[in-house]
């Protein structure tokens, strides 16, 4: 009887733990560093992207104008389906040239199991890039400094 | 020729543009005021500019781990960036002295942020800005065409400031405003235009170069953090980690620097080019984002383009208004009428004529006397003229005599004068008889018929003159006399309210009529009347009593007006004008008025001094045949005033009593005071008969060169003299 509840109870405790484990996350700063585009300041989302390539969740948007979210294409797609309350992460929009230091949050268990940080970007009656920075969430993938394809040179990472 | 050329500019190019200056203007005072509202929060610490750059890097290291950037905007609000000591995220104003946070940025609210896009684009993108751009530009070129005309309508440069000539409300405000708005609007067009152009990139090309090379010869240079005045930083961008490679980015107001953030060394430089710093200063100019008094004029001159739009219109509508459209040019017309005419009753008449001769498929041509010109295939030449004060040409025939002179017709024509005029004046169309012994002298000009003369707009006499004409001209005209009446239209009913009556000694009467609630008139103002329905109209000036109209009318054996008003019972109805005079308004600003009348003119100023709550300083000078129940009653009325200090001083001539004065002795006699009064600013209205007025101004006249060492005319340029005489 004792031991039942005895192992019940650490039972609980480690599943307890392990839930705190999984609800664990970490701060990160993260420095855009834009190219010299010409023209309207960019809006770029960051997402966190699981291992079949879906969107998981917003972490930061920068622009604060609704009315250009849908220039976003496929995050806007995703953000109309299952929106969610981003004020909390949502900046200004980058001008070409620029650097844009944010903090985003992500949890521990993200880390090294196939996810990925993916930043869109789009300008103004300009081209909208999907993929402009995709970092894999390694180790040495957030050690890196990652290039951009589009409007942004490149990101960094820096765990707080 | 030059005025019409800047006229016509400004007007095409204000129609083109109107519908988006109404925009531009409408959302750009609602972003001034956004401005201005973002300067009242109070997050500028005292004495920034004694905080150097390296107090608050110290004072901010010491409370917060992780710093991400600080800014200083305009109105040196410093924000910060950071990541504080339990891990959350700061973003807010501090005090750079203290690093403690002061308060929170707010955001743009969504509706500021859809003005803006409104403003900026119209919600059109690209395409938007082009147009914003192009019409920016515009609006520079209506500013320079305004000043032109300004500069046209002053008579030169250095009269731009002078005395306006008002003519009506549109008329001054819009010039009044053009010249205090210029500046304000010029600068907010051509920063809006480069700041439109600047998006095509048409500026960035030759500077690109400079840009993507950062001058390193600045190096081994330290950048002095000690003695750097934080007013002098746009933006300090913190290295990203402690890696040497990282540096502190400063933007100053001209160029940014990468700084070693161990060895304060300077890594590198760059200067911002003159195209990033002219747009700079273009946004600073064109939202006033840096000053809350300028942003304060932005606001006001985007108020001011709204009502030049309107007051532009409201001019132009007027002028086509009044504007003589002409088929037929004067080179190749075989009939020209040409009409002098102070209030556009001749050119009713002669209008009428146009339309007739043009309908027997004849070339006619209608221009004002003052366009007199050369008419190579004229045969006839008709002139219609009414004549102004004694004798004088009206305003549109002023030029006409001197023209004359200069233009000699190449080949016989047949002329024929009509005056309009009114037999109460001694000088009967004065005018229109100097104009025909004037034609007679010349060779070219063959008299038809001889002077015709009109008297207060008779049809019937006007027919006389249309038969003689036709007769001689085989050309068939009208002769009823209806054709040539005209009863305007849009006529306000009044209801008589009180009437005194005439006695064999006083044959003045006063007349209380109460107009419409929504009719505005103050005292000055005139009141048309109609008395037999017809193109007859009679004026009388209006003082303004307990908030109705009252006239003060001598009954004439025969007159036309003052009969029909004295057969008026109380309760009756009238159709009535209320003609604005804004000319003989009691003036605002004087601080001394002295008011001067004979007989009847004594009404507006009765008014006048009613409506003196302020107090001005108001001296009445009346001149009367004799003592009346009449003249009691203004006494009375006087007394009262004066008790309420309405009114200072009250002089009474009596012409016809034992001393026999008239107003000119009361004046002659206070010459002193006159002198003093008109060297301080003081106002002088007139308002009675003609000769009255004449014989007022020559004793002014006197008094001026006199005492004042200069001519009553220099007074009367400033405004100084009001008449409204009779």
């Amino acid at each position: 009887m004792k031991a039942i509840i005895k192992t019940a109870l650490t039972g609980a405790f480690i599943l307890l733990l392990s839930f705190q484990a999984t609800a664990q996350s970490s701060k990160y700063k993260c420095m855009l560093q834009m190219s010299n585009y010409m023209g309207e300041g960019a809006y770029v989302v960051v997402s966190l992207i699981n291992a079949k390539g879906e969107y998981e969740k917003t972490l930061y948007v920068m622009g604060d104008d609704k009315k250009w979210y849908n220039s976003l294409k496929e995050w806007y797609k995703f953000n109309s389906k299952k929106p969610s309350n981003i004020s909390a992460i949502t900046g200004a929009s980058v001008t070409g040239g620029d650097r844009s230091i944010t903090t985003i949050e992500i949890e521990n268990s993200k880390i090294n199991h196939g996810y990925k940080l993916r930043f869109e970007s789009a300008v103004e009656d300009q081209k909208y890039h999907v993929n402009d920075v995709e970092i894999p969430l390694t180790t040495a993938g957030i050690a890196a400094k990652s290039e951009g394809k589009g409007y942004i040179r490149y990101v960094r990472l820096s765990k707080i | 020729m030059t005025l019409s050329f800047w006229r016509y500019s400004h007007l095409a190019l204000a129609v083109f543009s109107a519908a988006f200056l109404i925009i531009a203007s409408v959302t750009g005072t609602i972003l001034a005021v956004d401005a201005i509202q973002q300067k009242i929060p109070p997050h500028r610490v005292e004495n920034f500019e004694n905080i150097t750059l390296g107090q608050t890097l110290a004072v901010l290291k010491k409370n917060y781990p992780e710093i991400t950037e600080v800014s200083i905007d305009h109105n040196q609000f410093v924000t910060l960036q950071a990541i504080d000591n339990d891990g959350n995220d700061v973003n807010g104003y501090i005090n750079p002295a203290t690093a403690k946070i002061i308060g929170t940025p707010v955001k743009k609210s969504d509706f500021i942020n859809w003005v803006t896009g409104l403003h900026r684009s119209l919600f059109l993108h690209e395409t938007g800005r082009l147009f914003v751009g192009i019409n920016s530009f515009l609006l520079v070129l209506i500013a320079i065409s305004g000043f032109a005309l300004v500069i046209n309508r002053q008579r030169g440069l250095r009269n731009f400031f002078a005395k306006i000539i008002k003519e009506y409300f549109a008329q001054y405000y819009h010039v009044l405003l053009g010249r205090l708005a210029l500046i304000p609007i010029l600068i907010i067009a051509i920063s809006g235009t480069y700041l439109s152009m600047e998006r095509f990139h048409l500026f960035e090309n030759k500077n690109e170069n400079q840009t993507e090379t950062p001058t390193t010869t600045a190096a081994k240079k330290t950048f002095d953090l000690k003695n750097t005045s934080l007013a002098e930083v746009t933006k300090i961008e913190f290295p990203f980690s402690e890696d040497p490679e990282d540096y502190y980015i400063f933007e100053l107001k001209d160029r940014k620097i990468e700084v070693n953030q161990y060895s304060n060394e300077i890594i590198s430089e760059e200067l911002f080019s003159t195209t990033q710093l002219l747009s700079d200063l273009s946004l600073d100019l064109h939202t006033g984002r840096a000053n809350g008094i300028w942003a304060f004029i932005l606001g006001l001159a985007s108020l001011n383009i709204l009502f030049f739009i309107y007051s532009g219109f409201a001019m132009t509508f007027k002028r086509r208004a009044s504007r003589i459209k002409n088929k037929f040019t004067a080179q190749e017309s075989k009939y020209i009428l040409l009409v002098g005419s102070e209030n556009g009753s001749s050119l009713r008449f002669a209008n009428a004529i146009l339309k007739q001769i043009i309908d027997n498929g004849e070339k006619a041509h209608l221009a004002q006397l003052n366009n007199y010109t050369s008419y190579p295939k004229a045969e006839h030449l008709l002139i219609f003229t009414s004549t102004y004060g004694l004798g004088d040409a009206p305003s549109n025939a002023s030029k006409f005599v001197s023209l004359l002179e200069t233009n000699n017709q190449q080949q016989h024509i047949n002329y024929s004068v009509i005056g309009f005029g009114s037999k109460s004046y001694p000088d009967f169309c004065g005018f229109a008889k100097e104009i025909d012994t004037l034609l007679e002298t010349k060779n070219w000009a063959n008299r038809l018929l001889a002077l015709h003369t009109v008297n207060d707009k008779s049809a019937e006499e006007f027919v006389s003159w249309v038969k003689s004409w036709s007769a001689q001209t085989d050309i068939p005209l009208s002769t009823t006399p209806s054709v040539y009446n005209h009863i305007p239209k849009g006529l306000q009913q009044v209801m008589v309210l009180d009437k005194t009556t005439v006695s064999e000694k006083e044959q003045t009467f006063l007349l209380t009529l109460r107009a419409g609630i929504r009719s505005k008139f103050t005292s000055g103002d005139l009141l048309a009347i109609y008395p037999a329905n017809d193109n007859r109209e009679r004026l009388y000036s209006i003082g303004k009593h307990t908030g109705n109209i009252q006239l003060a009318v001598k009954l004439h054996p025969n007159g036309l007006g003052s009969a029909f008003l004295y057969n008026l019972k109380p309760g009756d109805t009238i159709k009535t004008q209320i003609i604005n005079n804004h000319a003989f308004h009691f003036p605002k600003k004087a601080r001394q008025v002295v008011l001067i009348s004979n007989g009847t003119g004594i009404a507006p100023f009765l008014g006048m001094i009613e409506q003196n709550k302020k107090k001005t300083e108001i001296h009445l000078y009346s001149g009367f045949r004799q003592k009346t129940e009449i003249t009691a009653h203004y006494e009375k009325f006087a007394a009262e005033m004066r008790q309420k200090q309405y009114l200072s001083q009250f002089h009474l001539a009596y012409s016809r009593e034992e001393n026999h004065h008239y107003v000119m002795d009361l004046i002659q006699m206070d010459a002193d005071f006159f002198a003093i009064l008109l060297q301080n600013d003081g106002v002088i209205m007139i308002c009675g008969a003609l000769a009255m007025q004449f014989d007022v101004e020559k004793v002014l006249d006197t008094i001026c060169i006199a005492k004042n060492n200069t001519t009553l005319s220099e007074y009367k340029a400033k405004g100084q003299i009001l008449t409204d005489c009779y």
